[in-house]
């Protein structure tokens, strides 16, 4: 769905005269009203909503609780559907660590407070092992055994049965990217997929800075590749409802009296992100 | 004149409408295409992945430290693909950890070796020939766990590569052109650089921080994609500095509380898997180990083994032994 605004400043933007913008208006007004036709051509059709029911729909949504009840405070209830959380923070503070807790919370039953989704985890540095998501899993596993095992309610019971480790590792599915041509190849296909697979409810990109950070000299082309990249998550979130997670690195930034530490990629990139998060070390603490 | 699937991923799909007039329902399709070009590996599960079943190298299988302490801190050894680092102070026993890798990798794959040899490239000293001598001699008593035809079968000297580099330019000429062919030949399947900190902190000043950051960062991107392409793992030993007063915030970052930072900053770090921490405790241990009598009347200084991080492992530590037949973990008892 596309939610239509072009103002005038982003017609300056695009090189089209205001001529053409309110051309453009137009086509696309006479679009909406023309819907049925639109979707067997397969273009986007287009609906006006108000701000009021845009609100609602992000209630209704949901979110994915991370266990951690400081930072699900934070977010709001958990990781948000339908927007893009960047996690940033210094190596070891523990950025896989929650991506891999998300994948795996993702698909906490229904009746659990979870959403009974599958996962998507794209993996651009080879930190994803196997064995540590097996013992995220069981703990989860148990977690919810537990809660059963308490309360005694049927559908629980029922529920913590089917929740096992195997199924939870059937239903994350894993990509490798080793390069950022790769990884743009890999967002091309990913629309298809989440269609394909319409229960995924989270897609994490761990970490989205490191194919950006080294073989890339050009600055702008990355400014551009990553702009271009956001959009397409920020599209994929809405049109599937899931929740894109992506993980940043830091770097530092020379200043005159001292340096500090802030996230990698830039400034703009700062801004495609819905929400971001910074993990940080009080001494020994996270 | 678009060359290359690079650049068409590169465009957008309005740039690509500009330059090819093709509609954008086509521009999408043609992404697609050249995309499931770039990235036409089947699509794979977690599952799979822990059964083996994955068509493509993945990141279980570990390198074992040949102590089964050692391996049980680290989760089974170091893990195959990717960069680790081992920091510590000097005499800590960093060179006997890395001597003793380049020994464990020859050993069959059962007994968490990976069949094949290992470099090291020297920075600062000579190699200690003479101690892996030692070593090599003594692999039947450090791995009892192995049966001692195989241990004996191997020509553990023929297969250690020793290279000496002494600048920066060197070492990537040996990165760049060496190490390539002995992994493609299955020589190899591990490159211990001994050590990282040396080269970097001699050859770029305390003003050249850009520059440094960004050989480094090239540096770390040739081992990463090296480690990954033959699944051989890339040790790199590197030095500690004291921690001033203003480097708080860099202290800050490692979650370490001590008073001293590993050389080579936020770039180099950013590029690990794995950060293992080394270091000499006060404590010493009576000579407790038969046929070690003779290093031992003042007793041997206990180290200790620290992981800094690991995307697999909680920060935890192991106290080891450097014996003559080699590295050996203790276990913990009862407090």
């Amino acid at each position: 769905m596309v939610y239509t605004c072009i103002p005038l400043l982003h017609c300056l933007e695009l090189g089209i005269s205001k001529e053409e913008a309110l051309e453009v208006l137009q086509i696309v007004r006479r679009e909406a009203s023309g819907e049925e036709s639109q979707r067997s051509v397969g273009l986007p059709s287009v609906r006006k909503y108000t701000a009021l029911e845009l609100l609602e729909q992000e209630h209704a949504q949901g979110s994915i609780i991370t266990f951690c009840s400081a930072l699900d405070e934070i977010l709001g209830g958990g990781v948000p559907i339908g927007k893009i959380v960047e996690i940033c923070g210094a190596p070891g503070v523990g950025k896989t660590q929650l991506s891999i807790q998300l994948v795996v919370d993702t698909q906490i039953p229904e009746c659990f407070g979870g959403l009974d989704g599958e996962s998507v985890y794209i993996d651009t540095e080879g930190s994803f092992i196997v064995d540590r998501v097996m013992d995220v899993a069981h703990a989860a596993v148990q977690h919810c055994h537990l809660i059963a095992e308490a309360g005694q309610d049927e559908v629980q019971l029922e529920a913590a049965q089917a929740f096992s480790v195997s199924s939870i590792l059937s239903r994350i599915y894993y990509f490798r990217c080793h390069d950022y041509v790769e990884l743009l190849a890999q967002s091309h296909l990913l629309a298809d997929f989440l269609a394909e697979h319409p229960k995924v409810r989270i897609v994490v990109i761990d970490s989205i800075a490191f194919p950006f950070r080294h073989n890339l000299e050009d600055l702008s082309l990355r400014t551009r590749l990553l702009n271009g990249l956001a959009q397409q998550l920020i599209g994929m979130a809405n049109d599937h409802g899931v929740a894109v997670v992506l993980t940043n690195q830091m770097t530092t930034r020379f200043g005159p009296v001292q340096s500090t530490l802030v996230p990698a990629l830039g400034e703009s990139w700062g801004h495609a992100a819905t929400i971001r998060l910074i993990l940080r070390w009080e001494g020994k603490l996270r | 004149n678009i060359q290359s699937i690079k650049e068409i991923l590169c465009l957008s799909g309005p740039d690509l409408q500009r330059l090819t007039k093709l509609s954008s329902s086509d521009v999408r399709y043609l992404h697609k295409t050249v995309a499931a070009v770039v990235k036409n590996d089947p699509v794979v599960t977690a599952l799979q992945m822990y059964n083996e079943e994955c068509p493509f190298p993945t990141q279980n299988r570990k390198l074992s430290m040949g102590c089964p302490v050692l391996d049980l801190l680290l989760g089974g050894g170091i893990p195959l693909m990717g960069i680790t680092e081992i920091v510590g102070e000097s005499s800590a026993g960093k060179t006997q950890i890395c001597m003793q890798l380049c020994l464990s990798v020859q050993f069959p794959r059962s007994y968490g070796g990976q069949e094949a040899g290992a470099v090291y490239i020297c920075t600062e000293d000579t190699f200690p020939n003479k101690r892996l001598q030692q070593l090599i001699a003594l692999q039947t008593m450090l791995r009892a766990d192995v049966p001692a035809d195989i241990v004996n079968d191997i020509k553990f000297g023929n297969n250690i590569f020793i290279e000496h580099v002494a600048d920066v330019e060197s070492l990537n000429c040996c990165i760049s052109k060496r190490l390539p062919i002995l992994l493609s030949r299955g020589l190899i399947r591990l490159v211990v650089i001994d050590s990282v900190a040396a080269l970097f902190r001699c050859e770029f000043g305390a003003s050249d921080s850009i520059a440094k950051a960004k050989c480094l960062q090239k540096f770390g991107a040739m081992l990463h994609h090296l480690s990954h392409r033959f699944s051989s793992p890339i040790i790199c030993v590197n030095q500690i500095t004291d921690a001033i007063n203003d480097s708080y915030l860099a202290q800050s970052d490692f979650g370490l509380s001590g008073k001293v930072l590993p050389a080579l900053g936020l770039t180099w770090s950013n590029q690990l898997l794995m950060r293992l921490m080394v270091s000499r405790t006060q404590f010493c241990v009576e000579g407790a180990f038969p046929g070690d009598e003779s290093a031992l009347s003042s007793g041997i200084v206990q180290r200790r083994m620290e992981i800094i991080f690991a995307p697999h492992l909680p920060q935890s530590f192991c106290n080891y032994m450097i014996c003559t037949e080699g590295v050996r973990g203790m276990q913990k008892t009862g407090i």
